[in-house]
């Protein structure tokens, strides 16, 4: 298998009159990796996209594929296949020619294509199946008929647009995990669009976050869950209870944060953002709900918040336990299941701790709307 | 309760007169061509006869006409389909803020007037001749002033909109996606377009191509300005009833009926017959148990319909080929000349005594009769004339018959005058 | 700059070939056949009927002569009036309202009728009678009138045979038989698009307004005409539109004495050969109903959008 073809954005700016739907977006992406853009709807992660597949051309900077400019190369001649959204499997062709369209139009005759289309019928366990029409396949067999028909035209880097947004809960479970296994195998280098963070987090070897047509962090899943670099990523990834305030002092890496309603909060500082804050600053601090674990009551310290208990809710796997802390300030906490009818009853006061290592503050900045 | 049945009486009178208003003259004319009477009418009711099938048939005009409006039919379906097509993909694709401007452009032809249309052309055409220095006798000239060639452009003006309609209306189902997906499987452009956007389109570029062919086969108003000095079927039948009428435009009338009966029959039949199945398919309908009749037609009213016209129309045809009415005809001319006979008498009776009482009068039915009569020198089978002299002559002498069927043909008279 | 833009887009999204195949038919039908021909008819309009030496030459100038005939006639001092065109112009207007107005009438019940009642196989049975008519040739049907009303048609039978009048009434003189052969010819045009709007209702609705205790002419009023109102534009434009630049109707079922506008277009081209003359009085009705229909559109709130749905 071939050890996959590196793609790389340089400067790219793409603007639609005078809107601006990708801002200058650097991204270097590994061959052979698995590479997700995460972003909410709307954020021009599918503008990268096209500009990546040949269907626009960025208004500046360049789309490398292979180290090779692709400027002027249109859709048809660059190596990339790209799985749409709707999939836009061909309704008027059996399987098997949709598989085989890209030899078709290469001009291979019909005993070698249809050969070629019964192997990837093959891989993708649908044996026999080549003379249905796309029409006649379930969700899940028709998101894998796209995957070959996109592996059938052999491309360096496969696109996937959100691919699995059509299908039910189950079934996209499972297709992630086939996903990630067809990647190993064939070991060229997959580009996925998602807004799901559990798709772009489980599969993913680095994941590109983006807002309003900015990058904001490109990291792995783990540091981009564990290291956010902007209140963006911290709020859009996973859940995160937010303080703003303003920085007290700095220590090195920790930070003493005077946030506005909690009192004054010690945090580590985000590693990519040590340096950007100075005292005075205002900042956010962020404390991810599972973080934060019950303590005594009387215990006071820069590393501990006083709340009271508004409600509980069951979550099978967990309990989420909402708070308002003194001034008003909401409060989310999660508890693993480990068996208690419940954790605590409504109206009680608490005093919820955190490992200060655990805890992120950055520079104040725009978070995810809900 | 009273007031529901009430109702139910005024829609059915309603539908009624709705129909027969629609399907009504169609009915009578149909039944003209089977009356021997050499002036299209059912009643007096002559003689039960083919006749006028056969003067259609050895019609040269009409067949003629017939033969270009085919080769104009095929040249406007080509060139008013592409166009059509064109411009339905490129409303698709145009900046939003132009998009309305291009509607209102690519629709207007429906709205404008076919002569206006026709004349535009011829006019266009013979300027655009003029400009390019085409002089009488060069193939340019010849081109710009061909009716066949003016005719499929300025049919194709308006019938482009129609077509585009249809495609519209198909393309606004289509997912471009597709097209994306085959370019990024490396197909070009063409490619795409032949093998993704043609197919999904083909059923609207039949239907579109029938319409076409349809309006451009029975189009008067914009043919009627560029055709020149060749004739299409409409423009030979508006010759022939502006200038007299004879039964055998009612034959040809019945035909062109019973063809697109039997084409309606069949659409409806097929479209039945495909909405039975998908509803045997779908378990909302038991399929048809054993029976006489073949699978399509089980059920399928407007099939059995059709395959009875058929047998009707062959038994007819069959018939046609024995079937003599002479016996009946000569019975209908002995009747005839004897009410003739009596007519003119009393007619001279009252003549003599008009012109007993005022003499200057005489001289304005003297004038109509040569005219009339000319007139009727085209409206008459050959055959027919010689037979029945006694015929025209007598219906000129009666002034009611007389003005009243042939007041057309004094059109052009009237018409130069008022100038 | 941006214009280029635009351009540059349609051929990336199209390719050169097939963009310019898409370019070239529409540019051909919009240029060729739309545009010019309209722009050189208007330019005719306003030219000297010259013999052909003089074509190009000092006396082929501009002139309004055209137009003026129309309103004046022969008359140079612009004293009196051409009444015989005018009448025949306002005439011509008028009739195409009326004739507009009684097809609106006469198909609205049933429009209502046949796209209420969906599905069942009497329905589709009246929708295939419809269409027959609808393909049988505009002249073979003004034919079928003109046997019906003719002096010793089956009307004029009928009615004596019944002793209902004694002499034949002249219905071609009298203009009836024009009048009901407009109305017969177009009256699918305006049939078609109505039902195909109140199909598109849905019937809850009707349900719903009863239930609060409308009356049935409430029903329509408030409910099922302004849903139908773009299919009634629609069809009411294209029946005028028609009816007034009809010419087949008029020359088989016209009376001898009575013209319509579009046979004095014709007089000019074919019989006069003053094409100008002719290209003049074809942009008077061109605009004139154009006018109108617009106008009407304003109106009632109708865009063009509509039209041809």
């Amino acid at each position: 298998m071939s050890s996959g073809v590196a793609v790389n954005l340089e400067d790219i700016w793409i603007r639609f009159g005078d809107f601006v739907a990708v801002r200058d977006a650097n991204v270097n992406i590994n061959g052979g990796d698995f590479f997700s853009f995460l972003g909410p709807s709307g954020c021009g992660k599918t503008t990268i996209l096209r500009a990546v597949s040949g269907f626009l051309d960025p208004s500046e900077g360049r789309v490398l594929i292979g180290g090779k400019d692709m400027a002027g190369i249109g859709p048809n001649k660059r190596p990339t296949a790209l799985i749409f959204q709707n999939l836009a499997l061909f309704p008027l062709m059996k399987v098997w020619e949709n598989i085989s369209f890209s030899m078709e139009v290469a001009g291979i005759g019909a005993k070698e294509r249809r050969k070629r289309a019964d192997e990837l019928l093959d891989m993708i366990a649908l044996e026999g199946q080549g003379d249905k029409l796309p029409s006649e396949l379930s969700g899940g067999q028709k998101q894998r008929v796209a995957i070959a028909r996109a592996l059938c035209a052999n491309p360096d880097v496969l696109l996937l647009d959100e691919p699995l947004s059509a299908l039910d809960l189950k079934l996209r479970q499972h297709m992630r995990t086939e996903l990630r296994e067809i990647q190993k195998r064939v070991g060229i280098t997959f580009i996925y669009i998602t807004h799901d963070q559990g798709e772009a987090l489980t599969m993913s070897d680095n994941v590109a976050v983006m807002k309003a047509g900015v990058i904001d962090q490109i990291d792995s899943g783990h540091n981009i869950y564990d290291h956010p670099a902007t209140p963006f990523v911290a709020s859009f990834v996973g859940e995160n209870n937010v303080f703003r305030g303003k920085i007290k002092s700095i220590n090195g890496n920790e930070a003493i944060v005077s946030t506005n309603r909690s009192g004054d909060l010690l945090s580590r500082i985000a590693p990519a953002q040590l340096g950007n804050l100075n005292v005075g600053d205002d900042a956010m601090m962020f404390i991810r709900p599972e973080v934060l674990k019950l303590g005594p009551a009387e215990e006071s310290s820069k590393s501990t918040i006083s709340a009271d208990v508004m409600n509980e809710e069951f979550e099978g796997n967990t309990f989420s336990v909402f708070l308002e802390g003194d001034g008003g300030k909401s409060i989310k906490m999660s508890v693993p299941n480990a068996g208690q009818d419940h954790i605590s009853s409504r109206g009680e006061n608490l005093s919820l701790h955190y490992d200060p290592s655990n805890a992120v503050v950055m520079p104040a900045g725009e978070l995810a709307s809900e | 309760m009273k007031s529901d049945s009430l109702i139910r009486i005024a829609l059915g009178a309603y539908l009624l007169i709705f129909f027969s208003y629609l399907l009504g003259p169609l009915v009578v004319m149909s039944l003209t061509a089977f009356n021997s009477s050499s002036f299209p009418s059912v009643s007096p009711w002559a003689c039960f006869t083919f006749e006028w099938f056969d003067v259609l048939f050895n019609d040269r005009h009409i067949r003629e006409g017939i033969y270009y409006s085919i080769i104009i039919g095929i040249g406007t379906v080509i060139l008013s389909v592409s166009m059509g097509l064109a411009a339905s993909i490129v409303l698709t694709q145009v900046w939003p803020r132009l998009r309305s401007t291009y509607y209102t452009m690519i629709i207007a032809p429906i709205l404008i007037p076919g002569v206006v249309l026709g004349i535009s052309t011829l006019v266009f055409w013979d300027r655009l001749g003029g400009f390019l220095g085409a002089t009488e006798g060069s193939v340019l000239h010849g081109l710009f002033h061909n009716g066949l060639f003016l005719t499929i452009l300025g049919q194709s003006s308006f019938i482009a909109s129609y077509a585009m309609l249809v495609f519209v209306a198909r393309l606004q189902r289509f997912d471009t996606g597709l097209t994306e997906a085959a370019l990024d499987l490396g197909a070009t452009h063409t490619q795409a377009f032949r093998k993704i956007l043609l197919p999904f389109m083909r059923p609207a570029i039949a239907s579109a191509a029938v319409l076409a062919f349809l309006a451009s086969f029975e189009n008067y108003n914009t043919t009627t300005f560029t055709i020149i000095d060749y004739k299409t079927l409409t423009t030979v039948l508006a010759q022939k009833v502006r200038l007299g009428i004879n039964p055998s435009i009612s034959s040809l009338a019945f035909i062109i009926i019973v063809l697109t009966i039997f084409a309606a029959l069949t659409l409806e039949a097929t479209q039945s017959h495909k909405r039975r199945r998908e509803a045997v398919a779908q378990g909302r309908m038991k399929p048809a148990g054993k029976s006489i009749l073949p699978s399509f037609m089980r059920g399928n009213i407007a099939a059995i319909i059709c395959v009875l016209l058929a047998f009707v129309v062959i038994f007819m045809v069959t018939t046609a080929q024995s079937y003599s009415p002479e016996m009946c005809k000569a019975e209908v001319r002995e009747a005839r000349q004897l009410e003739i006979q009596e007519r003119i008498e009393a007619l001279n009776a009252a003549r003599a005594e008009r012109e007993a009482t005022e003499e200057p009068t005489s001289t304005v039915t003297d004038e109509q009769a040569p005219a009339s009569s000319g007139a009727f020198g085209g409206v008459f089978d050959p055959g027919n004339l010689s037979t029945d002299t006694a015929e025209p002559e007598a219906e000129t002498t009666a002034p009611a018959g007389g003005s009243g069927a042939f007041g057309n043909a004094f059109d052009p008279g009237n018409l130069e005058t008022e100038d | 700059m941006k214009k280029k833009m635009i351009f540059s887009n349609f051929f990336k999204t199209n390719g050169v070939i097939m963009g310019s195949i898409l370019m070239g038919l529409v540019g051909f039908w919009l240029i060729f056949l739309i545009v010019l021909p309209q722009l050189s008819m208007l330019d005719y309009s306003f030219r000297f009927n010259l013999p052909p030496a003089d074509v190009g030459g000092p006396k082929d100038v501009y002139t309004l002569s055209n137009y003026q005939f129309l309103i004046y006639g022969s008359d140079d001092t612009h004293q009196t009036y051409n009444s015989v065109d005018l009448k025949v112009f306002v005439r011509t207007i008028i009739a195409a309202m009326m004739v507009t107005i009684f097809n609106i009438l006469l198909c609205y019940p049933l429009a209502y009728f046949l796209g209420q009642s969906k599905g069942s196989a009497f329905v589709r049975l009246l929708v295939v009678l419809l269409i027959i008519p609808y393909w049988i040739n505009e002249i073979l049907r003004a034919f079928a009138l003109r046997i019906i009303f003719g002096d010793s048609g089956l009307l004029n039978e009928t009615l004596m045979f019944l002793h209902l009048t004694s002499e034949p009434i002249d219905f071609i003189r009298h203009d009836v038989a024009l009048y009901a052969g407009l109305g017969y010819a177009y009256i699918l045009l305006m049939l078609f698009p109505m039902y195909n709007v109140i199909e598109s209702l849905d019937r809850n609705q009707i349900e719903a307004a009863r239930d609060m205790g409308a009356s049935w002419v409430k029903i329509h009023r408030r409910i099922v005409i302004p849903h139908a109102k773009p299919g009634i534009a629609s069809g009411a434009t294209m029946v005028f539109m028609l009816s007034a630049g009809a010419l087949a109707a008029p020359q088989i079922l016209g009376g001898p004495s009575s013209l319509w506008f579009t046979q004095l277009v014709y007089q000019w081209f074919n019989d006069s050969l003053n094409w100008q003359q002719g290209a003049a009085y074809a942009i008077v009705l061109l605009v004139s109903t154009i006018t109108i229909v617009l106008t009407v559109m304003r109106i009632f709130k109708v865009n063009m959008g509509d039209i041809g749905k």
